[in-house]
């Protein structure tokens, strides 16, 4: 039976946000945010999920289902807080973490720089063992030393192991065996295998997203059985569903099994959210610009849905540049992500000029103005400094704000330093934020082959509705929504997803050449799976099967949709017209005389929900007057650099087709909306904040 | 509309960055859709948008850097004999002339015209290595471009949309595992066709009505920042010499670096003449781009390159020389001479940009494995691996790149389905790289045999460089190492060597490669001890290896 709620929540480096949705009418019933707990996460989500089903009176048994997304995965492997993790390979490769692809990412940047491993080479070992090509054991697993070399690093504090074996992904004996040994031997040290976690061909690629898996599955295991057991304990009784990096959910045992696959978790929500909240303002082509209090992500949204990466490479450590991340061979919505939050700290580097992040305060000890011990000057302290800021009103007035710190850090630790008074430095931060902002967005329209111009923006996390007008100006954008919630906008976009549970298995073999049998005896077992995953959930599950496929010889493979029914000698035609269909749209014509390879095969589980809607009210002319809630100064660079007062207005109170001028501050509970001089603001239907560029001045 | 327009500097900004987006579209297209390893795995290959007069307009950014600068004369020789009135849709033009593209016959260059509007606006261009193109697969021993393999004239390849079915055959007949060959040109191909469908969406976008004007302005944009870096050197000339270890004599280059005002001239008399054996020629253009892409990476990093980019530089070497050779000399292992042409352009201008040269560099190598299976197919591969490059001033040598080639490594895993091969090790070496206050990249162990229980012999063709000469430190740091060649626990000479073929007949035979790491810069005991202390720890630097004056 379907009960009457359910639950998203969203935790990030920073704030855990929540959206308690009614599925009777389809409306969100609460909006809530608390301070992220570093320490125990699940604290944090369990205060929070409660205080929000107070707030309407409900209680845990009455929850039907809860989605979670989180960026504890990749804020571990951002900020390298993973845990002592070791690498076990093949004999002759420990260094292939460490030589990488070995190519010039950057051509003519002589000094373009690597990301360092996760796994330093004093904790990569390797064994003796080997697989050919074909699968076949050359040499056996020494299992002898391999115990040995288990106990070893146990001995040395280790936390996790990897284990990538040469062409472990066509014969995965030897990991498992391995993996026997560990949990025979030492139980509490977790494990990942490169066979399970990406089996595919490409030594690196599969080690390094093995290794970035078990740098983080201890942390993910413990926050996840903790968080369980606490929801369990409040009398939650139906399913957790977690959120993954390519926009579908996976249940929490299958995601403590593969956390990489979380690492966009967050991220991959908001991005629904951007185009929903897109659509729902008349725009099919959006840019999402979610910043948060740690991190900051841009991702194009087109026809109302984020594309979907194989791979995507993490920590990029030089300019955004494709090449200069860890690659991880999961799922991913194709996304943007840099160290660019509220938290993100200031500092001057060795040239003497200003940087800010990618190192952030967190929520502990969090900006100076925090109070909470943080001595570092954020983004956060700059827009306290600039006026941007109530420090009463910060989360509705919860979390006292103290501007003295905020001035204090800036003032000693960059100000002096820079032979800047501390205004300007408070701006130089929050100018230097939103071009790193911007030139990553660029970077990443660019890259789809999209003038930035043509779309609009859609802003959210907790700080990107006090940067948003200004990172649009500097891409000559002129329009950016900002949706009701949109402190919460990564929770919200769990809710407008499609509940879709992605499974794969590999077969693979030329298209003609097909093991039928086998190919539906995988189908079996996914979709007995997948009505496992849903069985405590109401409504008829509905699948589609799509399949990698690529000419034989060739490196790469094309995802393409099944057709139905296909699955067979008699089906062999459709699908290979399918094939060459999405082939000549990607690269418009087809090689002549290849066969058709068929690797991979997936199954898209997917459970009605209830479509999350908006209710529109009328637009009229309202005087926005009875929403002032005062007046502030607040600095601006242009027209001429400096504070001028500025008024404050309650987004609670202002109604739909009021009409603001820039300069003005509209502030909701969750975050903070700076409408710039050159900018006027109206309120839609849907309560939505629309900001445009006035026509009359110039762009920047 | 004029040359002259004028665009705001936001537009322009991302006018120029969608079309090196597309010209990246193309290299991704031809990444996806061939199916060798130096094509498919090892990425050397390069994509262009060049403008209606073959001028430069935007590479994709891991374009072989080599190949950006050698499109546009391979594009301008196309227009000379083809004048573009006389061009029509569906007109694809081929060559791989070493005089008139990379350099070797191995690069093969197709040139596909652009048309909008009912007339030639762009051109878009692809230079790819083949995994064969005929001739000896013992590179060393060839004597003359006649025994390195198909060389194929300028020529069009489509005609209005039809294939040239008699120079199809050509190449067919000719070369090694043809289908791959040809599979391979068809996917560069591929990527001109979408490069110009994405340029004619671009024009129409915007609404203009050719590349010219935004074309000329990207290219002032790089010329003025590269005439603006120039006038930051100071004015004089600069020389320098190096040595290559060549076949069997050493080889000399040398240089003069002639730099006035905003203008820089290199000239290479000196260098000694073209060799008739080995194929260690380089034809002026190859010797052209590996002059410019080093100074380009020294002057102006971080703008975008085009032909403006290049035109403040004249290149000369006389004619005959080994830097300039003439036809019909062997130009196979052109590399062995021209990647040591950024070091003599590195040490030439040392005293100008001290922070900016590196040391020595181990070099790239590439293991190539051709043969027939069992079964009648033949298999045909190669395993690129870098070596380390050299420190600078403040910086450790960066590994990890195969500088000044773009390609990137072949994995282990996709070599080995690709040939009946076992690689046992890939690994760094300890105490490989050269000391110095800043020390060289590591190079690498390479430990190779057959495939066990493959039954018929496997021949590996290498090319070592650096046998003789190692990678020259700077400013007080050391060396780095040599190549080493071991075959069966024995350090071959380079004499034994021969023409570089090692064939193999049983599982237990290895070929093991120690490719050097990059030179030291700044003396030794100069450098950090907490350094030093950090490279033991991770097993790379021995206690003795690390010993000051060992």
């Amino acid at each position: 039976m379907r009960k009457r709620y359910a639950i998203s929540v969203d935790v990030g480096g920073t704030f855990t946000d929540f959206v308690l949705f009614d599925q009777a009418s389809g409306a969100p019933a609460a909006f809530h945010k608390v301070l992220t707990d570093a320490e125990r996460p699940a604290r944090a989500v369990v205060a929070g999920w409660r205080e929000i089903l107070a707030m309407v009176g409900a209680t845990s048994a009455d929850v039907d289902h809860a989605v979670h997304s989180t960026t504890i995965v990749t804020n571990a492997i951002v900020e390298r807080r993973g845990v002592r993790t070791a690498l076990i390979t093949t004999r002759g490769f420990r260094d292939v973490l460490e030589i990488g692809i070995e190519q010039l990412y950057d051509i003519y940047d002589l000094f373009a720089p690597y990301p360092a491993p996760l796994v330093p080479r004093e904790l990569r070992r390797e064994v003796d063992e080997r697989v050919t090509r074909d699968g076949a054991v050359l040499r056996p697993l020494d299992e002898a030393a391999a115990r040995a070399l288990v106990a070893e690093l146990a001995a040395e504090g280790v936390e996790s192991i990897a284990v990538s074996l040469i062409h472990a992904y066509r014969n995965p004996t030897h990991e498992r065996r391995l993996a026997e040994i560990v949990a025979e031997m030492c139980p509490e040290i977790s494990v990942s295998l490169s066979s399970r976690v990406a089996p595919l061909i490409g030594e690196y690629e599969r080690t390094s997203t093995v290794v970035a898996d078990a740098y983080v599955k201890p942390l993910l295991r413990r926050y996840l059985a903790d968080l369980v057991a606490q929801l369990r304990a409040l009398g939650f009784e139906r399913e957790l569903y977690m959120m993954l990096s390519s926009g579908g959910i996976t249940t929490v045992e299958a995601a403590m099994d593969f956390p990489i696959r979380l690492l966009e978790s967050g991220p991959a929500a908001g991005a629904f959210a951007a185009g929903y909240y897109g659509r729902l303002a008349g725009h099919a082509h959006v840019l999402s610009l979610d910043m948060g209090g740690t991190t900051a992500k841009a991702c194009l949204i087109e026809d109302g849905a984020p594309a979907v990466a194989r791979m995507l490479e993490a920590d990029r450590v030089h300019r955004f540049k494709p090449g200069s991340g860890l690659p991880i061979m999961a799922p991913t919505v194709d996304l943007i992500e840099i160290g660019a939050g509220g938290g993100s700290i200031a500092h001057v580097n060795n040239l003497g000029l200003m940087q800010v992040g990618p190192q952030s305060a967190g929520s502990k000890p969090g900006p100076a103005c925090y109070g909470l011990g943080g001595t570092e000057p954020t983004v956060t302290d700059a827009n306290v400094v600039l006026g941007y800021l109530d420090p009463g009103y910060f989360l509705g007035g919860r979390l006292a704000l103290q501007p003295e710190r905020a001035r204090a850090a800036i003032a000693g630790r960059l100000a002096e330093k820079l032979g800047l008074d501390p205004t300007a430095a408070a701006w130089g931060i929050h100018a230097i934020v939103n071009e790193n902002m911007a030139q990553a967005a660029r970077t990443h329209l660019i890259e789809r082959n999209r003038d930035p111009r043509s779309v609009a923006v859609v802003a959210f996390g907790g700080a990107g509705p006090a940067h948003a007008a200004a990172v649009a100006d500097i891409l000559g954008i002129r329009q950016v929504i900002i949706p009701f919630g949109a402190g919460v906008g990564s929770a919200i976009g769990a809710l407008t997803a499609p509940m879709a549970l992605p499974f794969v298995r590999s077969h693979i073999a030329l298209l003609d050449q097909c093991d039928w049998a086998l190919v539906h005896a995988l189908y079996d077992e996914m979709r007995a799976e997948a009505a496992r995953a849903f069985a405590g959930a109401g409504g008829a599950v509905t699948y589609r099967l799509a399949a990698d496929m690529r000419f034989a010889g060739q490196y790469h493979e094309l995802r393409v949709d099944l057709p139905a029914d296909a699955l067979g000698p008699e089906g062999v035609g459709a699908i290979e017209a399918a094939f060459r269909a999405g082939y000549t749209a990607a690269y418009g014509r087809a090689p002549s005389g290849l066969g058709i390879e068929v690797l991979n095969w997936h199954l898209i589980a997917e459970l009605p929900r209830p479509a999350f809607t908006l209710a529109s009210e009328p637009c009229r002319e309202r005087d926005p007057q009875v929403a002032l809630k005062g007046e502030r100064p607040a600095y601006f660079p242009r027209p001429e650099p400096g504070y001028r007062p500025c008024p404050v207005y309650d987004r609670y109170r202002l109604e739909p087709g009021a009409r603001l001028a820039g300069p003005c501050i509209v502030e909701e509970r969750e975050a903070t909306i700076v409408v710039p001089p050159a900018w006027r603001a109206t309120i839609d239907g849907y309560r939505n904040v629309l900001l445009e560029r006035r026509e009359d001045e110039g762009a920047r | 509309m004029s040359g002259q327009a004028t665009f705001d500097p936001i537009s322009l900004e991302i006018m120029w960055s969608r079309l090196i987006g597309i010209a990246d579209d193309m290299w991704t297209t031809v990444l996806r859709t061939a199916v060798s390893t130096i094509i498919g795995a090892a990425q050397d290959f390069g994509c262009e948008i060049l403008d209606a007069e073959g001028h430069s307009v935007a590479h994709s950014n891991r374009s072989m850097p080599v190949f950006n600068i050698v499109m546009p004369t391979v594009t301008r020789a196309v227009i000379a004999r083809h004048p573009i009135e006389t061009m029509r849709p569906g007109d694809v033009f081929v060559t791989n002339d070493p005089w008139l593209c990379a350099g070797h016959l191995d690069d093969i260059a197709t040139i596909t015209p652009v048309f909008h509007r009912g007339r030639v606006v762009a051109f878009a261009v692809t230079v790819a290595h083949t995994s064969s193109i005929g001739g000896a697969l013992a590179r060393r021993t060839v004597r003359d471009i006649y025994e390195e393999g198909l060389r194929i004239p300028l020529l069009k390849l489509y005609d209005a949309g039809a294939l040239n079915e008699t120079a199809w055959a050509f190449i067919r007949e000719n070369v090694r595992t043809p289908d791959m060959v040809l599979t391979d040109i068809e996917a560069t191909l591929t990527a001109n066709d979408l490069g110009a469908q994405r340029v004619v969406a671009f024009l129409e976008e915007y609404g203009l009505p050719d590349l010219t004007a935004v074309a000329h302005a990207i290219q002032a944009h790089s010329e003025r920042a590269m005439r603006e870096a120039i006038r930051a050197l100071p004015d004089g000339d600069y020389e320098h010499e190096v040595w290559a270890d060549g076949l069997d004599e050493p080889v000399r280059l040398r240089c003069r670096i002639t730099v006035r005002g905003d203008e820089v001239a290199v000239d290479y008399t000196g260098s000694d003449p073209e060799r008739d054996r080995g194929g260690i020629n380089c034809t002026l253009t190859y010797t052209q781009a590996h002059t410019v892409y080093p100074l380009k990476c020294l002057l102006s990093p971080n703008v975008p390159a085009n032909e403006g980019t290049f035109r403040p530089f004249t290149i000369t070497a006389p004619e005959g020389s080994i830097l300039n050779c003439r036809v019909p000399a062997s130009v196979g292992s052109r590399t062995r001479t021209g990647w040591h042409i950024h070091e003599l352009i590195f040490g030439a201008l040392e005293p100008a940009l001290p922070d900016r040269v590196q040391a020595g560099n181990g070099l790239m190598n590439s293991v190539h494995v051709y043969g027939r299976e069992p079964d009648g197919r033949f298999y045909n591969a190669h395993f690129f691996v870098a070596g380390g490059r050299g420190a600078s001033r403040g910086r450790d040598g960066i590994g990890r790149n195969c500088f000044p080639s773009s390609a990137r490594n072949v994995p282990v895993e996709v070599f080995e389905v690709r040939a009946p091969v076992l690689v046992h090790t890939r690994a760094l070496r300890p105490d490989s790289a050269g000391r110095g206050q800043w020390r060289g990249a590591f190079g690498h162990r390479l430990e190779l045999g057959v495939l066990p229980g493959y039954p018929l012999p496997v021949s590996f063709f290498i090319d070592p460089d650096r046998l003789h000469y190692p990678p020259r430190g700077l400013n007080g740091g050391e060396d780095g190492p040599r190549a080493e060649i071991w075959v069966n626990g024995r350090l071959l000479t380079p004499d034994e060597l021969g023409g570089g073929q090692i064939t193999f007949a049983g599982p237990d035979d290895r070929l093991v490669l120690h490719i050097p790491g990059g030179a030291g810069y700044g003396p030794p005991e100069r450098r950090d001890p907490d350094l030093v202390e950090a490279d033991i720890r991770a097993g790379l630097v021995t206690p003795t290896g690390a010993a000051v004056g060992s």
